[in-house]
């Protein structure tokens, strides 16, 4: 008797199942097609093309990092030092304000110069620390300018290969972190349902994707949604020199038993469930890869060095991982100086740089398109930091390995150099404009991107007065101009309003510079197969926030 | 020419089934041959079956088991052995997994962390008492945070009793504490096998009676550390005397250690049992008592067994590795395993970070020691809190929520320690607090508020602050600073005092302006439909002063807890820690007449709420999840991926037998190696989540190659037996899967490779049908028959041992691992 209840709740519950899983499907409009590849289309891993992306976790102030020095809104600089005795205060970011430099009025007109060739303050072989200079950076580009923390940005910028895109976002941003993030690695903004990852669809366009053991890796604990999809595995590893198994016993035996055990096992048919196909896709790229990293292993301990005396000192090591190969700590006869310092010395920041290694390691010497990481500790809500604290250790970290990434591929390059990769880094927001009562910021709207490469068409987006959608500047003491436009009709606006999208700098590069058709890349990011709507391309005026945007900016 | 049809499944009872449902087996596919034995058919296998049976006939109703084929179960094809004669009917008969062991599977997946082998036994034969003794916390007796064995024979002191088994290593024995402070240690025995005390004691002079210390036979290490260390008379276990050690700097090696060489020297592959009293002089010992061999083939850390953590966590001198270690070890051997999911549910839906703690205590106390102990004891109160109104019949989501609310760890987290509304005008309060409030612990993102309501609301948490307090006045949040100090304190610095940190309210700090209309004028959406729908849920707190400005945020509380918004979200999030992945609040019309299940099953999770004695009761809630088809049908099992701490604690269950005594299992873990494998499974850290919407419950960020690799090689290294090679990869871990099957299996069978692999596949996927798992018992055969080079090497004709180095051993230990590392091991 029991059976029979049984096949009748199991036939009843399996049916319900399925008819709630139908309804979840159905509710998902806006997802993309099946993503499987149909025709050989566009370039994607065959133009010898890569890209590096680092995700800025929990939404890095972009007001601090690219500074709007000659916003009156953000810092008043209106007459002279001595002259106003308000000059160098910021009404909204009181403790937070990166100050502007009038040393014997020589460096102020620099803010105001556009030859687009950016300070750079070498600290030399004394004992100056790198980061003695502490105003902020002059980008002369007529209106904005670095955190000091960023200067080495500042000789890349001026090789003509950074871009600096301000005030990008998206339409009705959310400022939830965890909406956010979903938007920009899924590409899709305000839609939960889509649950792939953008650069996932860039590689499923990949020719042969499916047969390719690599095709993008990223290097962090987890893998990104950026890189999640369900029907091809992308790679995510925690630590390259532990990625193999130990067998039972331990020993080549024992492991090569054990692989192959796995490996078949993983072919078994079982009756479908939730997970069962990720566990499997996952499985078998596990078993496709584990062969593919003791190369890399091998190089983790080489240290590679800067091809020029750093900071005009020594050359200095490319990935800081510990003190002493920390920028300039260690000098000659055993002194050291934590002045030279490049970076924090914290755990999380050496943990950062041996991402970045391994990932960079990856990318250049395996077959990989795409390879990344990330960085956290962005949510500065309290004691975030003007000058020096938890945000601007994070802006040293971000343009050290900037840097790094540029030196490393110009002179080690072996499966992709500088000329043919590009860097870009994303963040889910900006914060709000004014500083709150603790001396931190809350969670914003637009935001900064940067975007760096051997291809690339350096210089300032989004960060001038004088473009096509041009930066409003506000009155000293009055939430007013760019800075303050958002939300609108609020008494205390205060969020940064966008100017860029971040799927037009995304899109951009994923055609233009990996390859894709504009074809496949309307599958990749869905809005480009909206243009009317979402001017992703073109620009123009997006209605669903009443906004206008700049459309693409020929990065590349 | 012959026709033959194949027609849809046909169940044990002839319950016809539905040939689009993708969860029922059926007959997919048949490719007939004429003469040569080549008809196929193809079966799309179902969720716990026993077994499939190919019938057929020419009567449509009397069909019977066909023998002309056999089932080849690794990709589910019967193929005919013999050429099928005469047109007929062909089906396929189902026969399912018995309901009670696929429930008790299911409760044990998912209301405990995993199967233990005896548990599965008791709970088949009871499910539902199973489920009622879990809901009812309290009605379980609990003794995992008992001492070892104790013993006061000396009339005054509480002896511990410590044990521990290895291979031996070396034949030094180095007996030591790892930082400064004091313990008594007595009749120390080391013996051959795994008795504690049966046998010739090796050890020389263990029990310290010895005329002139430390000769006999033992000698002190050449640093001072221990050098002040004396033989005891008052304080003895046995005997006359006992070893007084006294630690001034951390012990680690034979120089820093009391050791003695033992003579004649130990084989170093064979099992050897040590144990001795240990009477620990000051719960706040900051030393850990050591006594190990050198190389760590055998090591007794006393100070950390789950008692002796318990011991200083309520002390309020716990470090974080010890509170994880606490409660790692609870999740593998307590008994009240539905209050540990639930414990680790609200840590991490109430997410707070140990480490910011720690940070902000810097401002308070000079040393990193004692600004972690201060973290820790925060997390490990507000864990306390919740657990000791878990044990309340009648506790409600409102009870729980209040506690994060009043805890220290979530009041630094979210920086309202640091938030003003003071001023005027007044300060911009943080917002970070008001919105992880709605976002993550009550409505959800995007469910009934927006960002006025957040920046509004933040003003009323402002002056929750903290302060070390009285222990007395810890839920006084208008206390002042203790007074208390430590003996012979030369000031009142907090390194000082004695206290408790605690939430105090800071008038000063508190937003008084003006009164704070939140979520102005709205109305419960119609998709809630009856009771919610188009109900007004303002809230207008008004203006306040003084100390009465700590009511605004009670207020919050009081009406947050019950809003439909926080009953969906809230429920939507036990949903899915119990029942699989694919709930969402927010988007679920509970007017419509053809509600999906899973929208069925979080309308009746809030109709408990909201209809519970009292409102919100989380019993009321949790049984009807407990109760629903959804969590009890065949088509649920398995249906969600482990995280990683559930991923090691149900590696240890799977094996884990009492072999006698509560003290002695089959599968163990000191609790303290738990914290590296989940670091590298995913950066899993307990009680020091950065993130505040707290580890993910759905199975894909969790899975990806890396995070593979590291999954099997804990279970790899679990299974490696003591002293091995890879053994420390994942830290002390043990597992004895011969012992285990020598317990439960007929000696008859040891030998036996296919009644081996049959007892682990048992333990191991207990919910996934005999059936399905065919080519996995092949699978597991074979390997049992296959040496490490490869090579054939038959099962049967193994000595059976246990010890770590014989051939048998390693093969059932790589048989087992390799059964745990395979993608079905990561479901529950």
């Amino acid at each position: 008797m029991q059976h029979i209840n049984l096949i009748t709740r199991r036939g009843f519950m399996d049916r319900s199942m399925k008819i709630g899983m139908a309804a979840a499907l159905g509710s998902l409009v806006n997802l993309p097609l099946v993503l499987k590849r149909a025709l050989a289309e566009g370039s994607i891993g065959q133009n010898g093309k890569k890209l590096f992306f680092i995700f800025l976790r929990f939404g890095n102030d972009s007001l601090n990092s690219v500074v709007p020095i000659k916003d009156p809104a953000y810092v008043d600089t209106s007459g002279s030092q001595t002259g106003n005795s308000n000059w160098g205060v910021s009404a909204f970011r009181p403790t937070l304000v990166i100050p502007p430099d009038s040393l014997g009025g020589l460096l102020l007109p620099a803010y105001s110069e556009t030859t687009g060739v950016a300070d750079f303050f070498p600290s030399g072989t004394g004992t100056t620390g790198v980061f003695a200079y502490q105003k902020a950076i002059a980008l002369r580009n007529g209106f904005a300018a670095l955190h000091p923390n960023l200067k080495f940005l500042a000789p890349l910028y001026n090789t003509g290969k950074l871009a600096i895109i301000h005030r990008v976002g998206y339409p009705n941003q959310s400022r939830s972190h965890f909406d956010s993030q979903n938007y920009w690695e899924n590409g899709a903004p305000n839609n939960n349902t889509v649950k792939d990852g953008i650069l996932y669809r860039t590689m499923v366009e990949r020719l042969n994707a499916q047969s390719n053991a690599l095709n993008a890796v990223s290097i962090q604990s987890a893998l990104p949604l950026i890189l999640r999809g369900s029907d091809l595995a992308l790679t995510n590893l925690s630590d390259v020199s532990r990625y193999s198994l130990l067998g039972v016993p331990a020993n080549t035996n024992g492991e090569t038993k054990a692989t192959l055990a796995v490996s078949n096992a993983n072919q078994f048919a079982f009756p479908p469930k939730q997970n069962r196909d990720l566990l499997k896709l996952h499985f078998d790229n596990l078993a496709k890869t584990l062969p593919l990293f003791d190369n890399i292993s091998s190089l983790l301990a080489t240290p590679y060095l800067d091809n020029e005396n750093t900071d005009g000192d020594y050359p200095y090591n490319l990935f800081p991982t510990t003190n002493n190969t920390n920028g300039g700590y260690v000098r000659g006869g055993g002194v050291t100086n934590t002045a030279k310092y490049v970076v924090d010395t914290a755990s999380s920041s050496y943990s950062f740089f041996t991402n970045l290694k391994a990932a960079a390691l990856v990318l250049n010497k395996t077959d990989a398109t795409i390879a990344g990481t990330e960085l956290g500790g962005f949510d500065t809500h309290q004691t975030q930091g003007g000058l020096t604290g938890t945000h601007p250790n994070l802006q040293k970290r971000i343009a050290w390995a900037i840097y790094a990434l540029w030196k490393y591929f110009s002179a080690n390059a072996d499966k992709v150099d500088w000329n043919n990769l590009t860097v870009v880094t994303l963040s889910e927001f900006g914060r709000t404009s004014a500083e709150n009562g603790d001396n931190g910021t809350d969670h914003g709207e637009a935001g900064v991107m940067y975007v760096a490469g051997g291809g690339v068409h350096g210089g300032t987006y989004g960060c001038s007065t004088s473009e096509s959608i041009p930066w409003v500047p506000g009155s000293v003491g009055v939430r007013s101009g760019s800075m303050f436009a958002l939300p609108v009709g609020s008494a205390t606006p205060n969020y940064l309003k966008r100017a860029i999208d971040y799927r037009s700098v995304l899109g951009e590069l994923i055609r233009d510079h990996l390859g894709a058709t504009q074809n496949q890349l309307n599958k990749i990011i869905p809005g480009y197969a909206n243009e009317s709507v979402e001017r992703l391309l073109s620009g123009g005026h997006v209605n669903a926030d009443n906004t206008d945007i700049r459309g693409e900016l020929n990065l590349v | 020419m012959k026709r033959l049809i194949a027609f849809l499944a046909v169940g044990l009872c002839s319950l016809p089934c539905f040939g689009d449902d993708l969860s029922q087996p059926s007959i997919t596919n048949f490719t007939f041959g004429v003469s040569n034995g080549t008809s196929q058919i193809r079966i799309r296998p179902g969720p716990a079956v026993e077994q499939y049976t190919v019938i057929s006939g020419t009567n449509i109703v009397a069909l019977s088991n066909s023998t002309a084929g056999v089932l080849n179960s690794s990709n589910f094809t019967w193929n005919a052995t013999n050429p099928l004669s005469s047109a007929r009917f062909v089906g396929l008969k189902v026969t399912p997994m018995s309901s009670n062991a696929l429930l008790a599977a299911n409760i044990l997946n998912r209301l405990a962390y995993g199967p233990t082998p005896d548990d599965l036994l008791i709970v088949s034969n009871a499910p539902q008492a199973y489920i009622n003794q879990q809901l009812a916390p309290e009605s379980i007796t609990e003794t995992i945070d008992d001492l070892p064995l104790t013993d006061t024979t000396d009339g005054t002191n509480n002896w511990i009793y410590v044990t521990a088994t290895g291979i031996a290593s070396s034949s030094v024995l180095y007996v030591y504490l790892t930082d400064a402070g004091e313990a008594y240690i007595d009749d120390i025995k080391l013996v051959v096998g795994t008795q504690a005390g049966v046998g010739v004691n090796l050890i020389a002079n263990g029990d310290f009676e010895g005329a002139t210390f430390p000769a006999p036979s033992w000698s002190i290490g050449t640093n001072a550390n221990l050098s002040n260390s004396v033989i005891s008379t008052s304080i003895k276990h046995g005997g006359a005397q006992s070893l007084h050690l006294i630690s001034t700097d951390n012990g680690s090696s034979r120089e820093s250690s009391i050791y003695q060489t033992i003579t004649p020297s130990l084989s170093t592959t064979q099992t050897y049992t040590l144990s001795f009293w240990y009477l620990p002089v000051s719960i706040t010992n900051v030393g850990v008592g050591t006594v190990r061999l050198s190389g760590s083939g055998i090591v007794a850390l006393p100070d950390q067994s789950v008692g002796r953590n318990f011991q200083r966590l309520s002390n309020h001198v716990a470090g974080i590795t010890d509170l994880r270690a606490w409660f790692c070890a609870h999740a593998v051997g307590a008994k009240r395993q539905l209050l540990e999911v639930l414990t680790q549910f609200l840590d991490n839906h109430f997410v707070t970070q140990y480490s910011k703690t720690q940070d902000y205590m810097g401002q308070y106390y000079p040393d990193g020691g004692s600004q972690m102990r201060a973290a820790v004891d925060m997390e490990f109160r507000e864990i306390s809190r919740w657990r000791q109104a878990l044990m309340d019949p009648s506790c409600t989501f409102s009870n729980l929520l209040r506690i994060s609310a009043e805890s220290p760890a979530m009041i630094v987290y979210l920086d309202t320690v640091t938030s003003r509304g003071d001023g005027n005008p007044p300060k911009t309060a943080n917002e970070n607090y008001a919105r992880e409030l709605l976002e993550l612990f009550t409505c959800g993102v995007d469910n009934g508020y927006d960002q006025n309501d957040i920046t509004v609301m933040s003003r009323a948490w402002t002056g929750w602050r903290i302060e070390l307090v009285n222990p007395t006045n810890e839920f006084n949040p208008f206390a002042a600073k203790t007074t208390l100090t430590l003996p012979g304190a030369p000031n009142t610095a907090y390194s000082n005092l004695v206290g408790v940190w605690a939430c105090n309210f800071k008038q000063s700090f508190h937003y008084t302006v003006s009164n704070k209309l939140v979520f102005p004028s709205k109305t419960v959406p119609a998709r809630f439909g009856a009771p919610w729908a188009g109900r007004n849920y303002e809230l207008n707190i008004p203006a306040t002063s003084g100390t009465n400005g700590l009511s605004d945020g009670y207020r919050v509380i009081a009406h947050l807890s019950n809003l439909p918004f926080t009953e969906e979200f809230i429920c939507v999030k036990l949903c899915r820690l119990f029942v699989h992945d694919n709930f969402v609040h927010g988007t679920y019309d509970y007017t419509q007449p053809n509600l999906p299940p899973e929208a069925r099953l979080v309308h009746d999770c809030m109709l408990a709420w909201e209809n519970g004695t009292p409102r919100g009761n989380i019993r009321a809630v949790l049984n009807t999840i407990f109760n629903s088809d959804l969590f009890r049908s065949h088509g649920g099992s398995l249906q969600k991926v482990k995280t990683p701490l559930e991923l090691a604690a149900s590696t240890i269950r799977a094996l884990r037998v009492d072999l006698g005594g509560g003290t002695n299992f089959s599968a163990s873990t000191d609790g303290y190696s738990f914290a590296t494998p989940l670091s590298r499974m995913g950066a899993m850290l307990l009680f020091d989540r950065a993130a505040p919407d707290g580890y993910p419950e759905q199975a894909d960020p969790w899975i990806s190659a890396g995070t593979v690799a590291e999954r099997i090689r804990f279970v790899e290294s679990t299974l490696i037996g003591l002293g091995q090679a890879g053994k420390s990869d994942g830290g002390n871990n043990f597992t004895a899967p011969v012992t285990l099957l020598q317990a439960k299996l007929p000696a008859g069978s040891w030998n036996n490779a296919a009644a081996v692999v049959d007892y682990f596949l048992a333990i191991i996927y207990p919910a996934e049908g005999k059936a399905n798992l065919d080519a996995l018992r092949t699978s597991a055969i074979n390997f049992l028959n296959t040496d490490n080079a490869g090579a054939a090497s038959a099962f049967s004709s193994l000595a059976v041992s246990g010890t770590p180095l014989s051939t048998y051993d390693q093969r059932v230990r790589g048989m087992v691992a390799m059964l745990m590392s395979l993608p079905r091991f990561q479901e529950q």
